[in-house]
């Protein structure tokens, strides 16, 4: 009745210093060059049709994505893990053994890539008001309009030609938030790339999924080894750009999720 | 100050779930293993769950309801159903059914 099966949240070398101290449900099954990092579930709640229905369970999915989350951080604390996509379960502990041993090549060689570097994320957002204060004066056009509309606010005309002004300034400083969005997103990852061993650019987030109201002009990801001098090219972008609009968001470390060779993610 | 402050740039904070999402569901190692969604089910899957989880209320505000309509998500008792029976009950005390109406 309640089978039991291997949840795999991630591979490491075989022997790394894995401390999983209050975890007493994460197990390392270690086989020939490489260890699972591993704990037991029940087929039940895992197997193929449960998981359907689980799937559509945002509490269900939220407890369990977090757990798997939590779990490669604490093994990323210590030493380098490559990293499963979520609800990756074997039936049985001969078929994870045999799934460690047949891919052991390709499963090292992906390690040895990613070792002692982690994975960063980088967001950027534009403020609008910030921008229209700020990027946007750089624009002579807007310049001038906004003078015009601070003029026609003091002398408190309402006509319509205040108002078609104020139009064509809104429309004006949305063109040019556009395209300094464009261009910031692109001097950004040019020279984090060149603080990274690798990058990637990632969907953006429309603010509904960001939790922030400010556009987002960049979401993307690093693979760094030089955490310090990353850190830095970062702040120094920050100051660069922050007074004409744009905000910064670093996140990680992760597990090299969005590094992990092509071979083992198809 | 905070550190957030002294660098100009957000860190730190607790991992956003749309982050470890975006992560966790699409990429890392994807195994021929025993158990496995397949493919095709993540990539709906994601986009579907981030929304749901973001803010399904905000989302429903911008009328982006879907959930409510796919039994997938909404369980098999979803709108399908419900509809079904509405209907039912309005041919049988003689009302034009909602069908009809719309």
């Amino acid at each position: 009745m309640n089978a039991e099966g291997w949840y795999l949240y991630g591979v490491v070398e075989a022997g790394a210093p894995v401390a999983m101290d209050g975890e007493p449900a994460v197990e390392l099954v270690t086989e020939g060059r490489l260890a699972g990092i591993t704990s037991r579930v029940s087929l039940e709640e895992f197997d193929e049709a449960a998981l359907v229905e689980r799937l559509g369970d945002a509490v269900w999915l939220e407890e369990n994505i977090r757990r798997h989350e939590q779990v490669l951080e604490r093994v990323l604390a210590s030493t380098t893990v490559l990293p499963c996509r979520f609800c990756t379960v074997y039936r049985t502990e001969a078929d994870l053994r045999q799934f460690l041993s047949e891919r052991q090549d390709a499963l090292s060689s992906a390690l040895a890539e990613v070792a002692g570097r982690v994975e960063l994320g980088v967001k950027a957002f534009v403020d609008r008001e910030r921008f229209a204060a700020g990027g946007a004066q750089e624009n002579d056009r807007i310049r001038e309009l906004t003078a015009q509309a601070a003029q026609s606010q003091a002398a408190q005309s309402q006509g319509g030609r205040a108002y078609l002004e104020s139009r064509r300034l809104e429309r004006l400083v949305g063109d040019e938030r556009a395209r300094f969005g464009q261009e910031a997103a692109s001097e950004l990852h040019r020279r984090l790339l060149d603080n990274a061993e690798r990058g990637v650019l990632l969907d953006l987030q429309r603010p509904e999924l960001s939790g922030r109201d400010e556009e987002m002009v960049l979401n993307s990801a690093y693979l760094v080894s030089d955490r310090p001098g990353f850190e830095r090219e970062l702040t120094a972008l920050a100051r660069e750009l922050s007074e004409r609009g744009l905000e910064l968001e670093l996140t990680g470390p992760w597990p090299p999720y969005n590094f992990v060779s092509e071979e083992l993610r198809a | 100050m905070s550190s957030r402050d002294l660098e100009g740039y957000r860190s730190g904070g607790p991992a956003q779930l749309t982050d470890v999402l975006e992560r966790v569901l699409d990429k890392g190692i994807v195994v021929a293993g025993d158990i496995q969604i397949n493919l095709l089910d993540i990539e709906l899957l994601t986009v579907k769950i981030r929304l749901l989880i973001a803010s399904a209320d905000k989302a429903k505000e911008m009328g982006i309801d879907w959930w409510q309509s796919d039994p997938f998500l909404s369980g098999s008792n979803g709108r399908g159903e419900l509809d079904k029976r509405l209907r039912a009950i309005e041919e049988k005390v003689g009302l034009p059914t909602s069908d009809e109406e719309s």
